[in-house]
């Protein structure tokens, strides 16, 4: 039997041996499991290291019941509370970007259309309404102007178009009262002076304005508009004519910057849409009534 | 229409003329009636094969001669002209259109026609 100073001593001696040894099976634990957990989550090692002893299939009861492990196991990460965020953060963000992109569109055309310097649509004028009073670019200001060019012997276009620009007018009206000036400018100022400019535009929509003026004060408008207009040249006084000329309705910003061309391709409800949606992104002053 | 309404125009009579001629321009009232006789005469002349009324003026005058006296009573001279040659151009872009579309074009949403968009 040893003395209790040599039990003492070899017990001693095997205590770190012992606590090596424990030491090295954990680190073959640790490296196994960090090896092979290292490639989908990346978990950190040392987490690991801190519990040792966990051991492997302590995993597979994290449920409390039977029931609750196999609903887990059929239904995986999903359940209705999940499937219901994903639908509608999924749906929340197309209405988000659908929203923002048909706004860009709108803005682009904006800014595409607005010249650098000089506008390239539309510019200053002096011309005389159906009233005889005498109107500038300047009275314009502060209101969308919607601006359509045409002649009162117009055989078909004019007149349709002009009934659609009262419906289109009205439309704008019912949601901005004020917010646009309706503006028709003959192409034809030898026939068309303020009182048979009054005479036809009463009938159409009592709050057009109708726009006038001298052979050249017309031309240099469609000019600066970029209208087409051709009248025939060799007219006999009294004689009658038709003038050819383009077909679009002008939107002009409250600054008198041109914003977009409506067409015939657009129906009253579209062009009041759009002229809608320009003054929704407007940011500046909008005069109202 | 005697030699006394010659004579003596009533107000209206006065007032179809001047419309004729070109001297006043026509009221939504009256570019309407002269819209439904182009039509009138129209719908003849399809009814009768008959697409240039300029061109084959002795057909179309001998085939629709009520609708087309109808149509230069309530038109301008002017638009009477004008609408012949809408019809030949109307008639020959659709005919094209339709052509088109046999050979597989995409339709684009634009009008030529009268009907108004609501």
């Amino acid at each position: 039997m040893p003395p209790p100073a040599a039990t003492a001593r070899t017990a001693f001696k095997t205590l770190p041996r012992a606590a090596h040894a424990t030491r090295q099976c954990t680190r073959f634990l640790s490296t196994a499991r960090t090896a092979r957990s290292q490639r989908p989550t990346a978990a950190s090692p040392a987490k690991l290291q801190s519990q040792p002893y966990q051991p492997l299939v302590q995993r597979r009861f994290k449920y409390n019941t039977v029931e609750e492990a196999k609903s887990r196991y059929r239904s995986g990460p999903f359940s209705w509370k999940a499937g219901l965020l994903f639908v509608l953060t999924g749906a929340g963000l197309v209405w988000y970007f659908e929203n923002e992109k048909t706004r860009m569109q709108r803005k682009r055309i904006a800014e595409s259309t607005k010249g650098v310097g000089r506008p390239k649509v539309g510019g200053p004028f002096e011309l005389m309404d159906q009233n005889g009073n005498k109107v500038t670019e300047q009275d314009l200001k502060g209101r969308y102007s919607l601006v359509y060019f045409g002649f009162t012997h117009c055989p078909d276009i004019c007149p349709e178009e002009l009934d659609k620009m009262a419906r289109m007018f009205d439309l704008v009206e019912e949601q901005r009262p004020g917010a646009v000036t309706p503006v028709f400018v003959t192409c034809d100022p030898a026939r068309d002076g303020p009182k048979e400019l009054k005479e036809y535009l009463v009938e159409f929509h009592p709050k057009f304005v109708g726009l006038t003026g001298t052979y050249e004060q017309i031309k240099a408008m469609c000019k600066a508009y970029r209208v087409y207009f051709s009248t025939p040249t060799e007219v006999e006084p009294g004689q009658d004519y038709l003038v050819d000329h383009s077909i679009y309705f002008y939107l002009m910003d409250p600054e008198g910057d041109f914003v977009e061309a409506l067409g015939r391709q657009h129906s009253p409800d579209q062009a009041a849409k759009v002229i809608l949606d320009h003054m929704k992104d407007w940011k500046g002053a909008l005069k109202t009534s | 229409m005697g030699l006394l309404s010659t004579l003596f125009p009533s107000e209206s009579d006065k007032r179809a003329t001047e419309i004729r001629t070109g001297a006043v321009a026509p009221s939504r009232a009256e570019r309407q009636k002269c819209w439904e006789a182009r039509d009138g005469y129209f719908a003849c002349l399809d009814a009768h094969g008959i697409v240039d009324a300029l061109k084959e003026d002795a057909e179309a005058a001998r085939a629709c001669a009520a609708e087309s006296a109808e149509f230069e009573k309530d038109c301008a001279a002017q638009w009477v002209t004008y609408f012949k040659k809408w019809r030949v151009q109307d008639i020959q872009k659709k005919a094209r259109l339709k052509e088109l579309e046999a050979q597989g074009a995409n339709r684009m949403d634009v009008q030529t026609d009268f009907t108004q968009r609501r």
